[in-house]
Parts: C-alpha cells; structure tokens; sequence
C-alpha cells in the first residue's frame, strides 16, 4: 500500500490505546472519560518529523497544542543556541496557541525521528459547538494547566528578586520535579 | 550544539511556475467536467447551508450520522412537500401569464408601449423595439431551458439521485474528508492549511448562510407586499424575486421589471406597477437596513464590477443556473484568495 494511503487508512486498534494512555497523561484531559478521550482522539491529528526537522518558528502563528508521543523535541530561540527545554514522551508544547493565534515565542525542533499527536484551535472550536460539555472540560483543564505555570513563574520571579538566584531557583525548581 | 536541518528551498520561479501549472491544469480539468462540478458546487453550497442544523442536533446528545440522517430527511420532506404544493402553484401561474399574454388586451398593450418608447429609442440608432417578438423569443428560450434542464427526466433523476447523497455524505463525513485532506500535507505547510481551511469554512459558512437566508426573506416580503397589493401573480414574482436577490445588484432590478412588465402588460394597470415599484422600493430598503446587517457577512462585499463580470461568466459557461451560482462561488473564490494571501504573509 502506497505511504500516504496506509497512513490515512491503517492505523492499527493498538495505536488507538497507545494514544488513549498519552493523552490521559496530559493535565488537560486528565478529568476526561475514556468515551470523551476517544472524542478528543477522533481530532487529534499524528505527525511524523525527521531528526533536525522544524515543527514550527518563533514569530508563526500558533494554531494549537504538541504532545510528544515518541521521540523528542528542543524548544530553543535562536536555531545555534543551546535549547531551552528538550521534551520526551507524554510532555506537551504550546497549549496557549489552544487560546488564540498570538506568535508562538519560541521555536520547535524534532531531535532524532519524533511521532507528535496535534490537538488545534479549529477542532477545539468545533468541539465547542458539537459538544459544548467536553469543551467546557478541556478548557477547564487548560486553564488549570495556565493557572499552574503561571503560579511557578510567579515563584521563580520572586526568587530571583530575593537575590541568591542561583541556589534559589534550583530549589524551586527541584521542588517541582 | 544541537543541530537543525532546514529544508532546501526552491527558487521562488519554480514555486510559481509549479502554481500557475497546477492552476492551469486545475481549471482545464473543471471546465472539461462542468457537469460533475456544477452538481458539485451544488451540493457543497447546500451542505454549507444545512451544516448548522446537523451541528445543532449534535450538540443536544445525537451522534453525527443520526444529526445528518434526521436533517437529510426533514430537508427531503421540505423538497417533497414544496414540490406537491408549490410547484404546481408555479406552473400554474406560468401558464396563465402565458395565456394572458397572448390575448388580445395584451397584443394593444404592447403596441402601446412599443409606440411610446420608440421615439426614445431611436436616437440610440433602435428602429424597432418589437417587445412582443422579443418577449416571445425569450419566453420561447427560457421554457426550452426549463425543460431541457429542470424537466429532463434523466438529468432531473441524476440530480434528485446525485446531489442529495453528495450533500448527506459532505454533512456526515465532511470533517473527516477536510482532516483527511490536511493529513496529507507536509510539516512545513500543515499548520497554515489547516488554518486556511478553518478560516474560509467560518467565512463561506457565514456568506453562504447569510445569501440564503437574505434571498428567503426578500422572497417572502416580495410575495406578502404583492399580495397584499392584490397583485395576480404574487407568489410567482415574490418567488422570483427571491432567487434574483442571489445576484447584488441585479437581482433585485430583474425581480421588479419582470413584476412591472408582466402586469402592466397583463392589466394594463399603471397605477398597479407604480405600487409594486414602491412594493420593490421598500422591500430593498428593509433588506438593506435591517436584513443584510444582521445576516450578510460584509467581508465578502464585491464590487459590482465584479458581480457584474462574474455574472456574465457564469451565464455564458452554465447559463441560468450559472448566473445565479456564480456569485457565491466568487465569493468562495474571493475568501479563499484573501485568507490564502493573509495567511501566507503570517507564516512566510
């Protein structure tokens, strides 16, 4: 069977579990019941990207959320400069673009071969209107994940205002591990 | 030092060759299969416009195939219904103008009116208006029209057979169908399609709602104000009027002349066609300050040069119906062209 035909087509039933468990690993689904998990699965779209292949640029507009189902992904700014985060299996980028199409902020690269699950604005709107109780959920579950990061940003910004920053900001940052 | 690839780039020629290619062989493959994109260009324009009921059903608790299959078939019902009582109606009304207009009140009307306009005319270098043979002549081309391609049994079966399981398909299937389709395109264009995709869906929705919506009320005013003006035809021209109402600018202009000319040449009524000018007058006022605001997505506004142009286009490829598709399918050209070239620029 020809790649682009076998990729629409046969997707195994195994697959289908495998992205139930990572999507239940994201925070923003975890109150989700495995029906509506099959929901959200039915919108999500899969991607495949080479070692060193870009998944979007700073300044792009961002049009939805990453979750990283194999493989890994550097966030970096500059395309030399060391990365800012590396992401493995079940982490998850750019879940503000779910909101609105502001730029994204940094930009995403596959390291080695990486199988992404998309889940995007025009779907999270759809689902809205299909079934306005899961998207209250989602949205919800976005929230909290915001809420999360913001109050961690929050902490570090206050510690770095405290003076020491170096030891702090370790600290802070192995308490949230 | 992490390494990143970047993907070599074409130069920009060869990108825009490969385009106007792709274009060109695009448009000689519709125009080679105009029958097969008029059905279905139809069918799109009325899964768009049915979209929202499906939606709606969805949203209280029914799987999608239920939603579709609930609204296909009260839709069918609405078809089937209209076709017992109003179609009927229709040719009924067709009949008696054609009868009228062949009586002999009619024949000393429009000797009168070819007698009054024609010194007007002859400084335009119009000898001969002859109203009655050209009114003959294209009453003669629209029935044959009419039935060469509404009462063709064959192309009517087709049709009646084709286009609903098109539209029942597209309302089922259609987010499947659009995220299969940007499945299929590379990393690098993917986000930008499927947000061009999402972008012209909203805005073609709301256009192609919005027209249909607009063209419905401004043909059920026209038939109430014609009514209740007592006019003989009013469900006829009302009818007419709605569907002229497609095509800006024109539309509504055909709508009253056709009303006008008919009774004036019918009664002999002058004082009757100056009420369903004022009829016609308060109607376009209604629909231009109350109806279009609240319904029409202006974004999709044309100049009426266009309009005009898209008009003509339409009518010589696929005549009478073509006229009348061919304005919502610009606009769908026209949103596909400015989302393309917004997007574009945004993630260039």
């Amino acid at each position: 069977m020809d790649i682009a035909w076998s990729n629409i087509f046969s997707r195994k039933s195994c697959d289908r579990n495998s992205v139930k468990d990572v999507l239940k690993k994201v925070p923003i689904f975890r109150d989700l019941s495995d029906r509506e998990l099959r929901k959200v699965e039915r919108l999500i779209y899969h991607r495949s990207f080479a070692d060193g292949e870009t998944i979007f640029r700073a300044g792009e507009p961002g049009l939805g959320m990453y979750i990283v189902e194999s493989g890994q992904v550097q966030i970096y700014l500059l395309a030399h400069d060391e990365p800012l985060a590396i992401l493995t299996d079940g982490e998850f980028f750019g879940e503000l673009s779910l909101l609105d199409e502001s730029p994204r902020s940094a930009s995403a690269a596959a390291q080695g071969e990486t199988h992404l699950l998309c889940f995007f604005h025009p779907e999270l709107m759809d689902l809205l209107n299909v079934d306005p109780r899961l998207g209250v959920k989602i949205l919800i579950g976005l929230s909290r994940t915001i809420g999360e990061r913001l109050k961690k940003a929050t902490e570090y910004i206050e510690v770095m205002k405290s003076g020491n920053p170096t030891s702090k900001v370790d600290a802070c940052a192995d308490k949230d591990r | 030092m992490p390494v990143r690839t970047k993907t070599a780039e074409s130069p920009i020629w060869v990108k825009w060759l490969g385009v106007a290619i792709l274009l060109a062989a695009a448009v000689a493959v519709l125009y080679s299969l105009s029958g097969l994109v008029k059905i279905l260009i139809i069918s799109a324009l009325l899964a768009y416009i049915i979209d929202p009921l499906a939606t709606f059903l969805e949203s209280r608790g029914l799987k999608r195939s239920g939603a579709t299959a609930i609204v296909f078939l009260m839709i069918v019902g609405i078809m089937a219904l209209s076709f017992l009582v109003l179609a009927p109606m229709l040719v009924n009304q067709i009949i008696s103008i054609q009868q009228s207009l062949k009586s002999g009140h009619a024949d000393t009307m429009v000797k009168q009116i070819e007698q009054m306009a024609a010194p007007h005319f002859s400084s335009f270098g119009v000898k001969e208006v002859n109203i009655a043979d050209r009114l003959e002549a294209y009453a003669a081309s629209t029935a044959e029209w009419f039935f060469d391609h509404i009462l063709d049994m064959v192309s009517l079966l087709t049709n009646i057979i084709i286009i609903p399981f098109i539209v029942f398909f597209l309302l089922k299937d259609g987010r499947q169908i659009k995220k299969q389709f940007v499945s299929l395109m590379p990393n690098r264009y993917f986000e930008l399609s499927l947000n061009l995709l999402h972008k012209m869906d909203i805005q073609l929705g709301n256009y192609l709602r919005g027209q249909f919506l607009d063209a419905a009320v401004v043909g059920i005013l026209s038939t109430l104000a014609l009514w209740a003006l007592n006019v003989k035809y009013a469900f006829l021209f009302g009818a007419f009027a709605g569907v002229a109402n497609l095509i800006p600018y024109l539309g509504p202009v055909l709508g009253a002349t056709l009303a006008i000319l008919v009774t004036v040449i019918d009664t002999g009524q002058i004082s009757t066609a100056a009420s369903i000018l004022i009829a016609f007058i308060v109607v376009k006022l209604i629909d231009d300050a109350i109806i279009q605001p609240m319904i029409v997505a202006r974004s999709v506004d044309m100049h009426p040069l266009v309009v005009l142009l898209a008009v003509i286009i339409g009518g010589k490829f696929f005549g009478i119906l073509g006229m009348l598709l061919s304005v919502p399918a610009t606009g769908f050209l026209k949103v596909s062209l400015q989302e393309g070239i917004a997007s574009y620029r945004r993630y260039r």
